[in-house]
């Protein structure tokens, strides 16, 4: 058996309940292997998932849906050195993703 | 931390919104089901609960000072699911790679204790049973103000 985190989907239904992605520019801090990301990516226009452990970039790389390859780019990046590249009013959405 | 709520202050549209999820502090548990029964549970404590009240003193303190805007929160259970002890404490040290806080003799004492005990109720169980780890996550809608 494999691990199976979340299945009952209760932390997907409570972010939905609280935001909608439809069209949004989204920014996720502590993408981790993209386990979220996925989840809701397919609403938004475009999401920049962002993590500072390869190995989890690596992960969220491979498995990553080919229907979401257009619109989320994952990169191996601590917050610090990701936010002074960006201009102000990039995102629509920033997702703390159990990271702070 | 501060700083890096400023900078997620400033990366955001002002009609954007912050999302914070994190888990609820003093709140996991292992539990082992079989067939959706709970068979078993024990509360797990965890290191890294200062680093929750941290980020939670940290964002108070920039709704304090006018730059974000608490607008709703909920609460929901997070279950992560194994089939043996092993593989949950793996994955459990994958997730927790970040977390750099010193593990006393004492701690890691019992917490080889409490694995002995969910191990032991698991193999009694026998087929379909199952270890999962059971958190509490608190998602914030946090809105940038922008005077």
């Amino acid at each position: 058996m494999q691990i199976r985190e979340d299945p009952e989907n209760n932390e997907t239904r409570a972010l939905l309940n609280l935001v909608d992605f439809s069209g949004a520019d989204v920014l996720e801090i502590g993408c981790g292997d993209g386990r979220l990301t996925y989840r809701y990516a397919e609403e938004a226009a475009k999401v920049t998932a962002i993590d500072p452990f390869e190995a989890s970039i690596i992960r969220a790389k491979q498995n990553l849906p080919v229907k979401l390859r257009d619109r989320v780019e994952f990169q191996c990046i601590a917050f610090e050195d990701f936010a002074p590249q960006n201009r102000p009013a990039m995102f629509d959405t920033v997702i703390l993703s159990w990271a702070l | 931390m501060v700083h890096a709520l400023e900078e997620i202050w400033r990366l955001l549209k002002p009609q954007g919104w912050l999302i914070d999820i994190h888990p609820v502090a003093e709140f996991s548990h292992i539990k082992v089901f079989q067939r959706g029964t709970v068979l078993f549970t024990i509360p797990k404590p965890e290191t890294y609960w200062e680093d929750v009240f941290q980020a939670e003193g940290a964002i108070a303190q920039l709704v304090e000072r006018g730059l974000f805007l608490v607008e709703r929160v909920d609460e929901f259970d997070y279950l992560t699911y194994a089939s043996s002890v092993g593989e949950l404490r793996a994955h459990r040290e994958l997730i927790n790679a970040f977390d750099n806080t010193p593990k006393d003799e004492a701690r890691l004492s019992q917490e080889e204790e409490l694995y002995s005990q969910v191990e032991a109720v698991l193999h009694e169980a026998g087929e379909g049973a199952e270890v999962a780890f059971h958190e509490r996550g608190r998602v914030a809608r946090i809105k940038p103000v922008v005077s």
